[in-house]
C-alpha cells in the first residue's frame, strides 16, 4: 500500500475511534453508570501502555548493549524518572534528562 | 468564531489555559519532529495535530509506521491507548449534560486532560452549565490551537537540529515526565512492571504486536492486584 495513504487511513480511524471514546459517556451512555469493573481496568492504562511505549525507546539501538550498561539513555532516562515523580514537571524532566544525556556522552566520547 | 470570543466566559476559559500551553510546548515539538522523521509529508503531520489531537496517540502511530506495522496492528493499539478517554468522559459527562447536544458533541472533540481539570473545577464553583460549557470550549480551542502550532513548528524546524543533540531522546522523556508520577500505587507499578517485563521478552512478535500484547497484559495485572488488594484490606 502507498505509504501516504496508510498513514492518512490511519490518521482518519485512529482519530475517529479517539473521538468516539472521548464522546462515549457524555454522548451515547449518558443515562448508563460505568460497570465497575470497566472503570477499574480503565485506571491502569496509561501507567501500561506509556511503560510499554517507552521503554523500547530507551533501550534502543541495541538492548544487549544497555543491559551491559553501555548505552546511556538507560542511566539518563532513570534519572528523569526520579525528577519526574517528584516534580510532575515535564519541562524540569526534559531539562535533566537531556542534560544527564549530553554529559554521559561527553564522558564516553 | 467571533461571538464566542465576545463571551467572557469563552475568553476566561482560553486564557486560564495559557500556561498549560507553555508545558505542551516540548511535547508538540516532540511530535512534529517525529512525524518529520517517520517519513510523514506535513499535511500528514497537520492532520495528525488536528485530527488525532493526542500525543500518546501520535508517537505511538508514527513509531508503528516508521516500524513497518501493519495498519491494523497501528489502529488497534493506539485504540486501546485511547480507552483512557472513556474515563474522561465518564466524568465529564454530568456537568455537560444540561447542554444541547449539538455542544457536547464539540465539547467532546476537544476533551484532554488539561481542559477537563481546569473545567470540573469552573463547573464546581458555578451553577452555570451554559458557562462552563463557554468556558471548556475557551479552554479546548486554546490547546488544539497551541497544539498544532508548536507540532507544525517541530515538523519543519526539525531538520535544522544537529543529530548529535540526541533530541529523539526528547520523545521518551516527554513520556517519563507522564508516567512516572503514576506509579504511586502498587497496582499502578505493577500495570507499569508486567507491561515492561512483556514488552521485552515479547519484542520479537511478528506486526510489531509487542506493544499491545505488553500493554494489554499491564492493565489486567494491574487490575487483578487492585481487585487481590482492595479484598485483602476489606478482611
Amino acid at each position: 500500500m502507498d505509504g501516504a495513504l496508510k498513514l492518512w487511513i490511519v490518521i482518519v480511524v485512529v482519530g475517529a475511534l479517539n473521538y468516539l471514546s472521548r464522546l462515549s459517556f457524555i454522548a451515547f451512555f449518558a443515562s448508563r453508570e460505568m460497570p465497575p469493573l470497566l472503570a477499574r481496568a480503565l485506571k491502569f492504562v496509561p501507567a501500561a501502555m506509556l511503560t510499554a511505549l517507552v521503554l523500547p525507546m530507551v533501550l534502543s539501538p541495541s538492548a544487549a548493549g544497555a543491559l551491559a550498561g553501555i548505552n546511556p539513555r538507560v542511566p539518563a532516562a532513570i534519572v528523569a524518572a526520579i525528577v519526574a515523580y517528584f516534580t510532575h514537571s515535564t519541562l524540569k524532566t526534559l531539562a535533566v534528562g537531556m542534560t544527564t544525556l549530553w554529559l554521559l556522552q561527553a564522558l564516553a566520547g | 468564531m467571533r461571538h464566542l470570543f465576545a463571551s467572557k466566559d469563552f475568553r476566561e476559559g482560553f486564557v486560564e489555559m495559557l500556561p498549560a500551553c507553555v508545558g505542551l510546548i516540548p511535547f508538540g515539538l516532540v511530535c512534529g519532529v517525529g512525524a518529520q522523521a517517520a517519513g510523514a509529508d506535513w499535511l500528514a503531520a497537520l492532520g495528525m495535530a488536528t485530527i488525532i489531537f493526542s500525543g500518546a496517540a501520535q508517537v505511538l502511530a508514527v513509531q508503528l509506521y516508521a516500524a513497518g506495522a501493519p495498519t491494523a496492528v497501528i489502529i488497534l493499539t493506539c485504540f486501546v491507548l485511547g480507552l483512557r478517554f472513556l474515563m474522561y468522559s465518564a466524568a465529564m459527562a454530568p456537568y455537560v449534560k444540561p447542554l444541547p447536544a449539538s455542544w457536547q458533541r464539540t465539547l467532546a472533540f476537544l476533551l484532554t486532560d488539561q481542559a477537563f481539570a481546569a473545567s470540573v473545577r469552573r463547573f464546581n464553583a458555578k451553577d452555570d452549565p451554559r458557562g462552563g460549557g463557554l468556558h471548556f470550549l475557551g479552554c479546548g480551542a486554546a490547546l488544539w490551537l497551541m497544539w498544532i502550532a508548536t507540532n507544525m513548528t517541530g515538523f519543519f524546524a526539525g531538520n535544522a537540529i544537529p543529530a548529535s543533540w540526541s533530541l529523539d531522546f526528547a520523545v521518551p522523556l516527554c513520556f517519563i515526565a507522564l508516567v512516572a508520577p503514576l506509579y504511586r500505587s502498587v497496582p499502578a507499578v505493577m500495570a507499569g512492571l508486567m507491561a515492561a517485563i512483556a514488552v521485552v521478552v515479547l519484542a520479537a512478535l511478528p506486526m510489531k504486536l509487542a506493544l499491545i500484547a505488553a500493554g494489554l497484559i499491564g492493565i489486567v495485572a494491574g487490575t487483578l492486584v487492585d481487585l487481590a488488594r482492595e479484598r485483602w484490606t476489606a478482611r
